[in-house]
């Protein structure tokens, strides 16, 4: 009736138990992932310590978008639309910090000010 | 009550009315997720131009009120994601699960905002708020604050409206005006909430991560 995979298996199963186990091990794993990603914080890793912070952020957002708001398993168009939200957001990095980075001055250099 | 109270104008059908809803709140969120894409941008374009400012502005967030924050909300997702399979199943016998689940999950929400709101105190008192008395005088710092302000207020803002909605199906499920039993409108406020929650999975690295290993 749903179309949903998740939804189906979970018809089959005992429900509630099943479901409470799964949620929670995903949250236990997020919990593990904040974990890891307060303790790394203290690491001195130099400029990777933010890369290696948002990777950990990504795991637990995919977490989150896969399994409690179903989107493994579901229909290809709301993976699809999700998707393109995340495409967009690239495009609009994208060509921001391809003016930011390429600006006279370096990096750290303030945008000159036109006389 | 019937499904027929559940389905609207114009679907034929309840399975087509939950494809279709969940297709438009996908959309929703994902104009959401360039909401505050802009505002997560800002921030790597200041911290570009001002990468020690903004590190050494990051070390005064409070990370211990940050990491509980991120731990409070990962269980309200986790609860909220309990009262929905609840809701979608559609058991009479799951109700009162499904009831206390959505309890719980805005109490925890209430719970974020109690500790933000002892954390701004804190903020205000150590006079982080942009502004002619800020505290820090590294270039940068105040760009830093005056995003964390921005995001972490806007962010609290769209908590409120997922409070609202949670309350709001509580309440009419409570008076009977409403079937929340295999209702598309309990999935598409979850999926809110959960990306509510997917947005401060971003800002703690950001504001709360940053410069700690200094």
């Amino acid at each position: 009736m749903t179309g949903d995979a998740y939804r189906e298996e979970l018809r089959h199963g005992n429900g509630l138990r099943h479901v409470f186990r799964r949620n929670a091990a995903i949250w236990a794993a997020m919990l593990a992932l904040l974990l890891l990603s307060l303790g790394i914080a203290y690491v001195p890793l130099g400029a990777m310590n933010t890369p290696i912070a948002l990777c950990i952020a990504m795991v637990m957002a995919g977490l989150v978008a896969g399994m409690f708001m179903e989107l493994s398993g579901s229909r290809w168009l709301r993976g699809f639309t999700a998707f393109s939200g995340v495409v967009f957001v690239l495009v609009m990095f994208g060509l921001t910090l391809a003016d930011v980075l390429t600006r006279e001055g370096g990096w750290t250099g303030l945008a000159p000010i036109a006389p | 009550m019937s499904d027929v109270s559940i389905l609207k104008e114009p679907w034929p059908r309840l399975d087509v009315q939950r494809d279709g809803s969940l297709f438009g709140l996908w959309v929703f969120l994902a104009s959401e997720l360039l909401f505050f894409g802009a505002l997560f941008l800002t921030y790597a374009v200041c911290r570009i131009q001002n990468p020690e400012g903004f590190l050494l502005a990051a070390r005064e967030t409070n990370v211990v009120f940050g990491a509980l924050n991120t731990a409070i909300l990962m269980t309200s997702s986790l609860t909220i994601a309990v009262a929905s399979y609840a809701a979608a199943e559609g058991d009479k016998a799951l109700r009162p699960v499904m009831m206390r689940c959505f309890a719980i999950t805005v109490m925890l929400a209430v719970a974020f905002l109690v500790v933000k709101g002892f954390e701004y105190a804190e903020d205000i008192e150590k006079h982080l708020v942009p502004g002619p008395d800020f505290a820090l005088e590294e270039r940068g710092a105040e760009l830093f604050f005056a995003l964390y302000w921005t995001i972490t207020g806007v962010h609290g803002i769209h908590l409120l409206i997922g409070i609202g909605l949670i309350v709001r199906l509580w309440l009419l499920a409570r008076m009977n005006q409403l079937t929340l039993e295999k209702n598309p409108e309990v999935e598409a406020a979850t999926l809110y909430w959960h990306l509510v929650d997917i947005v401060w999975i971003f800002v703690f690295p950001l504001l709360y991560l940053s410069g700690r290993a200094l």
